[in-house]
């Protein structure tokens, strides 16, 4: 139930309702209902469903040394104009076992333009014929 | 040889091109019982394939150990992601994985390679053979072929089963059930009907596709050897998801079978594929379906059981000479609880069909094997596949017998009996211990038209019950040496004329004069 009333209000909100008011309707209606002792219960569903949201426009940009950040970006750029991102919005993570290249993650879109990728590929084909 | 790994090495290297574009992903919110939640990929369609991206965060080392690609197999979407299961080990399956989408449905390989192998649900060796060189993949679900493209069965498959061949023939392009309790018989007579294809001519002989579902791997190891045994292989594929398989793929090794079946009959081949059986993945797709936490129905089974075994039976099929003249026979197993037929899944896998043969506990306690309730098992289509040599000798037989299990009912309970019922009770008697046949000795059409004739014609009426077996073998091996040319002639004309039943008539008596202690031990 709580799992619910966290979605009906997120929904709400995502729809561009203010926090505010929306927040007083739902204390009125739980209320109404006796059912104010879910209010905790669906804060905690609310904001696992935000950090959901946020995780999911989380763009990263994975590289091997943080010297490649630069390059990387700029090699990245075509694909965070698709995607509607800016670069100062791309979060950088350093990976050493990328080896050397890039890996772009985020918005439900993978771009492994990465040295191990690459070489697991190359492998791959090796083993596979 | 090390040079060649080298070269080979630096041939890929030299042609190699990276990977363009974007993949589309999710991530693993839960895993647990071989069902995974995927947050994101929100393309993914029903039945899509997705890939398990293990290497991520390991070194490129642990990368190249991790085993081989894993997939998963989208069965559910949902508002806010979707739910697949694992097509392989779960335990390499972690929370936080990406996954990526293939945009691929399932297939499964399929080919002459595949003849005579041991393979997974989805088409993998599993015989330590070697992988397969050159083969068609054929999409695991696919739509069946409509009225337009088939047209009436009439070509019958011989199963070598006096019983069944006589009174519940089979046609090719039928389906018909094979229903039974544990234990009475059911995989034998799937497997005599395999090992029976061998007496066909090799241009007509259908190709086998044993299905064994939830099955012990002993069981489908004494098979294989089996099959191996009486030369059978040759003509067969064996499409293994053990009970040990994740529930997954014993859901889906059916519709692998029918899959790889299909290649056979779209090249205008005959197929007859078994699948043993289709309760143990009815209680597959329960299992997976209540992991995806789909709203249980009756006996706990998701709304969709009906058309899990009816999709995958309609894909059974006689093809019309346009689409080449192919056939796909199924001989699907369900098992029964204390002989209940009229429960959900067996009523179920009845009303799809085109006929059941039931195999009943006490017949086969009595010793009458196989055993077959001749009452209750019915053939919908196969009589117009049957030959007109059987017909003529089989047509009243369901009825003697009919009337013989009345009778001996009766019996029980009457002290004398008059002429005609005890000569109708020894009648029935004889003809129930020739329909009798031990496993894994499927007899010949023409041979089973000989006994039969013989039979119809009171041939073992002098002969002692416990002999009639005896008899049955020495007059099948007296017909083989001494008429092989009438034999043949049933065999390739399909009819007794008049004049081979005469031939027919003299090799019985001559065989009487032969054996004559058999025909005097009353």
């Amino acid at each position: 139930m709580d799992k619910a009333y966290a979605k009906a209000l997120w929904n709400i909100l995502e729809g561009g309702a203010k926090p505010k008011g929306a927040l007083n309707t739902l204390h009125e209606s739980l209320k109404a209902r006796g059912r104010l002792g879910l209010l905790p219960k669906i804060a905690r569903a609310f904001a696992l469903i935000a950090a959901r949201a946020e995780a999911k426009n989380v763009v990263v940009l994975k590289v091997a040394r943080k010297s490649d950040s630069r390059r990387a970006l700029n090699e990245a750029g075509e694909l965070l104009k698709d995607a509607g991102v800016r670069p100062s919005d791309v979060k950088i993570d350093i990976q050493e076992n990328l080896i050397g290249g890039w890996r772009l993650e985020g918005r439900e879109r993978l771009h492994d333009a990465s040295h191990k990728a690459q070489l697991m590929d190359i492998y791959e084909r090796v083993s596979e014929g | 040889m090390e040079q060649s790994i080298v070269q080979k090495i630096i041939n890929e290297i030299e042609r190699y091109t990276p990977k363009a574009g974007v993949e589309h992903v999710g991530k693993i919110t839960s895993v647990g019982d071989g069902v995974v939640a995927i947050d994101g990929l929100s393309r993914a369609v029903m039945g899509e394939i997705v890939e398990f991206e293990e290497t991520a965060g390991k070194t490129l080392a642990k990368g190249m150990d991790s085993g081989g690609a894993l997939y998963g197999l989208i069965l559910n979407l949902e508002e806010d992601g979707v739910r697949a299961t694992i097509l392989g080990d779960s335990a390499r399956v972690h929370e936080g994985m990406t996954v990526k989408s293939t945009g691929r449905i399932l297939s499964v390989p399929s080919g002459d390679e595949l003849l005579g192998r041991v393979v997974s649900a989805l088409g993998e060796p599993l015989d330590g053979k070697g992988p397969f060189a050159k083969t068609t993949m054929m999409p695991v679900e696919r739509e069946s072929y409509g009225v337009i493209d088939r047209k009436m069965v009439s070509v019958p498959l011989q199963t070598g089963i006096k019983a069944i061949d006589s009174m519940i023939p089979i046609g090719r392009g039928q389906r018909e059930l094979i229903i039974g309790d544990r234990s009475t018989g059911k995989t034998t007579i799937a497997i005599d009907a395999i090992i029976n294809q061998k007496n066909e001519p090799a241009d007509k002989r259908p190709i086998c596709i044993y299905v064994a579902i939830g099955q012990k791997e002993s069981k489908t190891a004494r098979i294989v050897a089996q099959l191996t045994e009486a030369g059978a292989m040759p003509y067969t594929i064996i499409v293994d998801a053990p009970a040990s398989a994740p529930a997954s793929l014993q859901f889906l090794a059916p519709y692998a079978g029918v899959a790889i079946g299909e290649y056979f009959m779209d090249k205008g081949r005959d197929v007859l594929v078994i699948y043993d059986d289709l309760s143990k993945q009815a209680t597959a797709y329960r299992q997976l379906s209540l992991l995806l936490r789909r709203p249980p129905g009756r006996e706990a089974y998701p709304g969709d059981i009906f058309y899990l075994h009816s999709r995958l039976l309609e894909r059974s099929a006689c093809l019309s000479e346009e689409k080449g003249g192919g056939s796909l026979t199924a001989l699907p197993i369900i098992e029964t609880q204390d002989g209940d037929v009229a429960s959900y899944i067996p009523t179920n896998v009845i009303s799809i069909t085109d006929g059941q043969i039931f195999l009943d506990s006490s017949l086969f306690n009595k010793g009458i094997r196989p055993a077959i309730d001749v009452g209750i098992s019915v053939s919908r289509v196969g009589s117009s596949a049957q030959t007109k040599a059987m017909k003529s000798v089989a047509g009243t037989l369901r009825l003697v017998l009919a009337q013989f299990r009345e009778l001996e009912a009766f019996m029980q309970f009457a002290q004398d009996l008059d002429k005609t019922t005890a000569e109708r009770i020894e009648s029935g008697r004889r003809m129930v211990e020739v329909l009798k046949q031990k496993n894994g000795s499927p007899i010949p059409m023409e041979k089973q038209v000989a006994v039969l004739y013989a039979a119809d014609k009171k041939f073992f009426a002098d002969v002692a019950i416990k002999n009639v077996s005896k008899t049955e073998t020495a007059l099948v091996e007296f017909l083989d040496g001494q008429y092989s040319k009438e034999l043949a002639e049933i065999k390739k004309t399909g009819a007794v004329s008049d004049g081979l039943k005469a031939k027919l008539n003299r090799a019985l008596e001559e065989f009487r004069l032969a054996h004559k202690e058999l025909f005097t031990d009353k």
